[in-house]
């Protein structure tokens, strides 16, 4: 494997200057449990590596009443942190069936978000919550919400000189669920993967978020199934209606882990039962 | 013996294991080893037009490079010798052996392969086996695609006569299924170590499930008499019938024969999954003749099984399926017709079972949508049917010590099954 | 180019040249010659590499050497301690946990990491905890038995 270089910077400036001396030269790195398959399988042979591993991004708390999550941040600590538990349950639901135990302490959440699959499992619960994501390079900062983030398969609005850095959640209302089907109960990507949030008051739903995973080229907001639900007294038939409608806009393929038809069937159901959950009309 | 029935023994290689200190394969390391990577072949079926390997051979970090030319004995191998260790000629599927380069490392091997110069004319693959069957189907081998028993282009197993009894049923039953190809997945992959000894004998260290048959095959390919060849084995990462055929022995003795180092050979995950041996799918067409008391007088079968660009082992486990496709019953009247096929796929072969469980799945479904067809318990017609001794099986041969019926009221109490006392009072010893 | 790595590895420092595109698992047993860690599939999905990088349970294989500067890596080399099996060793032993013993370095790992965490798991969290260690031969029922024995203390008297 021809010569590569390597670096570990401890500072974002540093990060961000070599980002943009190496631009499309550099692989950025962070738990690497996406990239290393390739660089194994010679898919990938990287010039330069950037492991972003010490850049201090390893965190989560709570500023100006926003859950703030470090890009760096694995997913074992989103499984098991008391705050993402409270306020992005879907979140903590999803980190908690990422992968095994081994790969959550290394997966980390920018690299999920940056890595861009559509069956990507943090990312529908982080439409459902209206993360915005921070993004930064020599140019300076820009924030971008995620609904405008994910390109295509693989492929992101991040520039080749820029980094993710942090991903923020507002303070939310309702109850959010994430359910998701794999080909095991372990250790597997998503055939589908659903995140919605509702908020709920009684029977009327005043606001709600759908997204679909492994549906589209890109994690999906369903806004058409949405708008059919809010302002509107849920019942089983409209949940079921909403259901179909989500389905009805996305476009799942053929791929190794399913086809399209059998991800449309399941993806009905499992939109219908979130929603159930999510305005607790079901155990 | 009662000294160890039903007593734990502890095993002799647990520690090994535990401690991490068993050595497999890939554990060995030899000094100035050098690592072998294998030019696949990109397509599923051609002709190698033009090979040069030269500009591989002259990259600095590699030791050697080898193809058909550099195979002093039989270039073929399997339990029916028709694989090539390199092809020289023709493709017959993805994955096939080209040539290898020994190198530094394997990074360097890589680089050496995108050296090599390949030209292949390709031709038109076949990858289902019923268009393969067809007359004017692109031919996996120059014999034709089909392959041939003793009797013929099926393997025939004939009972009584199953259209004579196909007359006396009052229900006929048809049914078809189907097996998709499985790879057996070890834990550990593929993988050798040879070298030559300080006795001038080429040592090959094997994961290997068979070593006297392979020891005979090797044998034949280096040209060299068995004493001539160390094989060493005995530590297996999990074989299930994936090490029952050569995967890498045969390259890495070729190249330490040829550089005189030793060297390594191992498959990663993704080229074992891809091109090394499988269970091959199959197809099961049954048609069974029945009487309204649940009786079946009549069982025709007709198994096609595809078995790739090579035999593997594909005649005998086609073989050793038809013998017992029809299952543990008593039927009078049995025709089966076992047929094995070329497609340009990886070679199928041995896997936990040798084509049986395969058959036995089919015929198992086959039992129940008999049941339910003519509204019988899938157990009470598994019961009327079972052998009894002194039945006649469908090779002719006389059933003695048969036990379904045990096994099976064994099965529905440990299942909480509450069977009706007429199939209680049956049993293996009379009907 | 290659780089100079330090860590820590059962306990004693050790440096070692890498390459950047080294994985730990190349490093261990194609540099350092720690065999237990087993290549499996080179991409995350057997658990055969597992090893612990400061008590928390990796892939190997998927963990760049280079990022395992300054710290901690054990191995099942670095589980028995003056010649003493460690509980899980002999449980695992005794329980016929093992059966060809490939998966068995990163199993009694990935059940390590779990008993240093939650010494009293329920069933439910074995199998959580050892979900991502594929065993071919089918060990499951045995390994999580031998966790089980070792959690109720049966293997208690030569604990650390
Ligand atoms: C066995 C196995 C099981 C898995 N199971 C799941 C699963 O269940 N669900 C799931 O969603 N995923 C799963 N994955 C995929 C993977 O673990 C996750 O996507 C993980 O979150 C990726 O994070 P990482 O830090 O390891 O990414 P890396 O491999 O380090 O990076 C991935 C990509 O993102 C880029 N990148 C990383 N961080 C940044 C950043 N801060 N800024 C800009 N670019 C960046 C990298 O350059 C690279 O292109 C699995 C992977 C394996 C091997
Ligand atoms: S070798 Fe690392 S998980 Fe398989
Ligand atoms: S004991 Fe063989 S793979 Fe687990």
């Amino acid at each position: 494997m021809g010569e590569c270089i390597y670096f570990a910077p401890t500072e974002i400036g540093e990060a961000v200057r070599l980002l943009a001396e190496y631009r499309e030269k550099v692989t950025v790195v962070a738990g690497g449990t996406d990239l290393l398959p390739k660089i194994n399988y010679y898919q990938l042979k990287p010039e330069v590596l950037l492991h972003i591993g010490r850049l201090g991004l390893d965190y989560i708390k709570e500023a100006d009443g926003k859950l703030v999550i470090g890009a760096a941040t694995p997913t074992s600590k989103l499984a098991s942190n008391p705050l993402v538990a409270e306020r992005a349950s879907a979140l903590a639901e999803a980190a908690r069936q990422s992968g095994s135990a081994a790969i959550r302490t290394t997966a980390t959440i920018g690299g999920n978000l940056a890595n861009a699959s559509p069956a990507a499992d943090l990312a529908t619960p982080l439409l459902i919550l209206d993360a915005e994501l921070l993004l930064t390079s020599t140019r300076g900062n820009r924030k971008v919400a995620i609904n405008d983030f994910f390109v295509g398969p693989g492929k992101t609005v991040l520039e080749p000189d820029e980094l993710l850095i942090e991903v923020s959640l507002p303070h939310q209302k309702g109850k959010s669920v994430f359910l998701k089907l794999g080909r095991r109960k372990a250790m597997t990507l998503s055939v589908v993967n659903v995140a919605v949030r509702l908020e709920m008051e009684g029977a009327q739903c005043k606001d709600a978020r759908i997204a679909l995973g492994a549906m589209a080229p890109v994690p999906l907001r369903c806004t058409r199934a949405e708008s059919l639900i809010k302002g509107q007294v849920l019942d089983k038939s409209l949940i079921d209606r909403c259901a179909a409608e989500a389905v009805a806009e996305s476009s799942p393929i053929d791929d190794q882990r399913a086809t399209s038809w059998y991800r449309k069937k399941a993806g009905t159901v499992l939109v219908a039962r979130a929603l159930a959950r999510a305005a607790d009309m079901e155990g | 013996m009662t000294e160890y029935v039903g007593k734990p023994i502890p095993r002799y290689d647990g520690i090994g294991h535990v401690t991490g200190r068993t050595t497999f394969v890939d554990d060995i390391h030899l000094p100035g080893m050098l690592y072998i990577k294998v030019l696949l072949s990109p397509v599923h079926k051609g002709i190698i037009r033009h090979l040069d390997v030269s500009a591989a051979e002259r990259m600095p970090g590699v030791a050697g490079v080898i193809t058909a030319k550099d195979v002093p004995g039989k270039n073929a191998y399997g339990l029916i010798p028709d694989q090539p260790v390199f092809t020289p000629e023709h493709i017959r599927y993805k994955g096939e052996r080209i040539a290898a380069v020994a190198a530094v490392d394997e990074d360097t091997a890589m680089e050496a392969l995108e050296k090599i110069k390949l030209e292949i004319e390709e031709q038109t693959p076949v990858f289902d086996p019923f268009e393969a069957m067809q007359p004017d189907a692109p031919l996996v081998r120059p014999e034709g695609n089909v392959w041939v028993f003793n009797s013929g282009t099926t393997r025939k197993i004939r009972l009584g006569d199953v259209e004579e009894g196909f007359k006396q049923a009052d229900y006929i039953i048809e049914g078809t299924y189907t097996n998709s190809t499985n790879d057996h997945a070890p834990m550990e992959p593929q993988v050798s170590v040879a070298y030559i000894d300080e006795t001038d004998r080429l040592a090959i260290h094997t994961v290997s499930q068979d070593l006297y048959f392979h020891l005979g095959m090797l044998s034949a390919i280096f040209n060299l008499p068995m004493n001539k060849i160390r094989y060493i084995g005995g530590t297996v990462g999990g074989g299930f019938g994936a090490k029952n055929d050569i995967h890498c022995d045969h390259v890495a003795g070729l190249m330490a024969l040829k550089i005189r180092k030793p060297v390594k050979y191992r498959l990663t995950r993704h080229e074992e999954m891809l091109y090394t041996t499988k269970r091959g799918p199959w197809t099961f067409e049954f048609k069974d003749g029945v009487k309204k008391d649940g009786r079946i007088v009549a069982r025709k079968v007709r198994t096609i099984h595809d078995t790739g660009a090579y035999s593997g082992m594909g005649p005998y486990v086609v073989d050793k399926n038809a013998i017992l496709v029809a299952g543990p019953f008593a039927i009078p009247n049995i025709w089966i017709d076992g047929i094995c096929v070329y497609t340009n796929k990886p070679p199928a072969s041995s896997m936990r079972g040798f084509g049986i469980i395969n058959g036995t799945s089919a015929e198992q479904l086959q039992m129940n949508r008999i049941a339910e067809a003519i509204g019988m318990d899938p157990w009470e017609i598994r019961f009327i049917n079972a052998w009894r001794d002194g039945d006649i099986g469908a090779t002719q041969f006389t059933v003695v010590a048969a036990g379904l019926i045990e096994a099976m009221k064994r099965a529905a109490e440990l299942a909480g099954v509450e069977l009706p006392e007429r199939l209680k009072a049956m049993s293996s010893r009379g009907r | 180019m290659k780089y100079i790595l330090s860590f820590v590895l059962n306990g004693q420092p050790v440096d070692v040249l890498a390459e950047p595109t080294d994985t730990l698992l190349d490093v261990l047993r194609e540099k350092l010659r720690v065999m237990s860690p087993k290549r499996g599939c080179d991409e995350g999905d057997c658990g055969a590499c597992t090893v612990l990088l400061n008590g928390e349970p990796v892939r190997s294989c998927l963990t760049l050497a280079l990022s395992v500067a300054g710290q901690e890596v054990m191995t099942v080399e670095g589980l028995s301690k003056n010649g003493k099996l460690h509980p899980l060793q002999r449980a695992f032993h005794e329980h016929y946990a093992a059966q060809c013993g490939f998966c068995t370095p990163g199993m009694i790992l990935a059940a390590k990491a779990l008993l240093d965490k939650n010494p009293h798991p329920t069933r439910e969290e074995i199998v959580e905890a050892i979900s991502g260690n594929l065993c071919r031969c089918g060990t499951y029922q045995e390994v999580l038995e031998a966790v089980q024995a070792v959690a109720r203390g049966e293997y208690a008297e030569v604990k650390e």
